[in-house]
């Protein structure tokens, strides 16, 4: 499958180089509209139990490839075949309300999610507990330490296990403590998926996770298959 | 296709109006009145506009300021329809980008909002029809059939406004020059001469869409009948209005996400 996506590129802009251009550029810079292709010809299969990490440079089209796969944009050309829920990890903290409580957020958040109030009420404990918050989680987001938004997002995203696993990168922050509580939590989602894409740089954690990689360079599928085999292709092509 | 994403996602009508109810009174959260000021801020403009326009225009205070106060409210419903509907998918990117609610879901959460914000409103035409005195009848049930019409095409346009309103960010702009002049052109704050379908006014009238919208909920309350017009205008605005929004949501639906 191919993505192309419209991207607006603006005129070359010197901004401030004299008041007159600021004033040009202000009024009569225009930007144009171009079409950027960011995957180009990506093709694989993942059967149920397989592990694929992928793999490459910044900018290569990872992030792009996944949301993809969790359907959320369309591809120009080809298909996305996926037999299973697929819910996609991808910024934790995106979709929270500021000023809303810890509590109305889990609630917001988990119908962001696409899951019925009733499966929200019945998982809030669970969330409350994991993310250690208590009598906090009446207070407003916006109050909360960067620690505490932290692992009331994590405990949010973590809320239900897919079919289907997308990462974007591993969720490993926060200090020492609720790293290892992530870390169970997050083994725990990925013993219980069918199937789990992952992208990220590391390649220590793609070898614990995978059995499958997938090289990926300037939207390009430059390898996939198996694991070892993929990981040495990446080390070749950075190397370039 | 729309009106399957519709009907499959009804079981969660209740997570849109719990969404929609969360947004609305957050808006309101930090300030002292809350969504009082729902309430305040057209009150003051009707008792203000309504006793100087009545002077003015020498209509009775009792027949004039529930003209004003009714149309004010739904104005401000239609209005909220209108514009709201041309940033809707810009204001919900994180939740498109997050691939668990539908282009349907955001829609609807969006309608209820704005149909709360109504809500919230109606208070000033109780308070109005009691100071005056005005009782309302049976035939006044129709004008609730007028305001089940006016948000189900709230539902259509935002489908439609929305996905052209995140192509063509100007479609933003145009719309609040439009709804400027539409709310002068319709009579809200002025009354159509010889009880409401003569005069001067009246040729122009029936060619503003919004004068029949607001007619089928007005009229009922205030005793009036409402032509056949408004009633044939309506509905086939309504009729071709969901039709578009069928096409335009089966064809670009996909390609919003990018577009956002």
């Amino acid at each position: 499958m191919t993505l192309r996506v419209p991207v607006f590129l603006p005129d070359d802009r010197q901004l401030l180089s004299s008041p007159r251009k600021f004033l040009t550029d202000l009024y009569f810079s225009r930007s144009r509209r171009g079409i950027v292709t960011i995957l180009d010809n990506v093709s694989f299969r993942l059967m149920a139990g397989e592990r694929l990490g992928i793999i490459g440079a910044n900018g290569a089209g990872k992030s792009t490839l996944l949301r993809v796969i969790a359907g959320i944009y369309a591809p120009t050309e080809g298909q996305v075949k996926v037999n299973g829920t697929v819910r996609g990890l991808f910024d934790i903290s995106l979709g929270m309300h500021p000023e809303a409580t810890g509590l109305e957020n889990i609630y917001l958040r988990g119908l962001q999610m696409g899951l019925g109030l009733k499966r929200i009420k019945d998982l809030v404990e669970d969330v409350i507990a994991f993310s250690e918050l208590q009598d906090d989680i009446e207070k407003p987001f916006n109050t909360y330490s960067t620690g505490m938004s932290l692992r009331l997002a994590v405990a949010i995203s973590t809320m239900i296990a897919p079919d289907i696993l997308l990462l974007d990168e591993w969720i490993g922050a926060g200090d020492a403590h609720f790293r290892i509580k992530v870390k169970t939590r997050m083994d725990a989602l990925v013993q219980n998926s069918r199937g789990l894409i992952i992208a990220t740089h590391n390649t220590d954690l793609m070898k614990s996770l995978c059995t499958h990689g997938l090289v990926l360079a300037e939207g390009k599928m430059v390898f996939c298959g198996n694991l070892q085999a993929a990981l040495d292709c990446y080390k070749e092509h950075a190397a370039k | 296709m729309l009106t399957n994403d519709l009907r499959n996602r009804f079981e969660h009508s209740q997570s849109w109006l719990f969404a929609a109810w969360l947004t609305f009174l957050m808006r309101y959260r930090k300030t002292f009145l809350g969504p009082a000021w729902l309430f305040v801020g057209p009150a003051l403009f009707i008792a203000m506009l309504g006793l100087l326009f009545s002077e003015v225009s020498g209509i009775p205070r009792a027949t004039f300021i529930p003209h004003l106060a009714i149309g004010l409210t739904v104005w401000t419903l239609i209005s909220g329809f209108v514009t709201g509907s041309t940033t809707i998918f810009q204001r919900n990117r994180p939740q498109i980008l997050q691939g668990g609610m539908l282009l349907a879901d955001l829609v609807m959460v969006d309608v209820f909002t704005t149909v709360l914000q109504f809500v919230h409103q109606l208070v000033i035409i109780v308070v109005v029809f009691v100071i005056f005195g005005l009782g309302i009848g049976l035939y006044a049930l129709v004008s609730l059939v007028g305001l089940m019409l006016l948000i189900a095409n709230g539902i259509w346009l935002t489908v439609v406004f929305g996905i052209i309103g995140a192509r063509y960010r100007d479609l933003s702009e145009i719309v609040q020059a439009i709804m400027r002049i539409a709310f002068l052109a319709t009579p809200i704050i002025w009354m159509p001469g010889e009880g409401g379908r003569g005069g001067i006014m009246g040729v122009f009238l029936i060619f503003n869409p919004f004068y029949h919208f607001l007619e089928i909920v007005r009229a009922p309350l205030l005793g009036n009948a409402i032509a056949p017009l408004s009633w044939l205008v309506v509905l086939s605005i309504t009729a071709l209005g969901f039709a578009l929004a069928q096409l335009m949501y089966a064809r670009f639906a996909r390609l919003l996400p990018l577009w956002v």
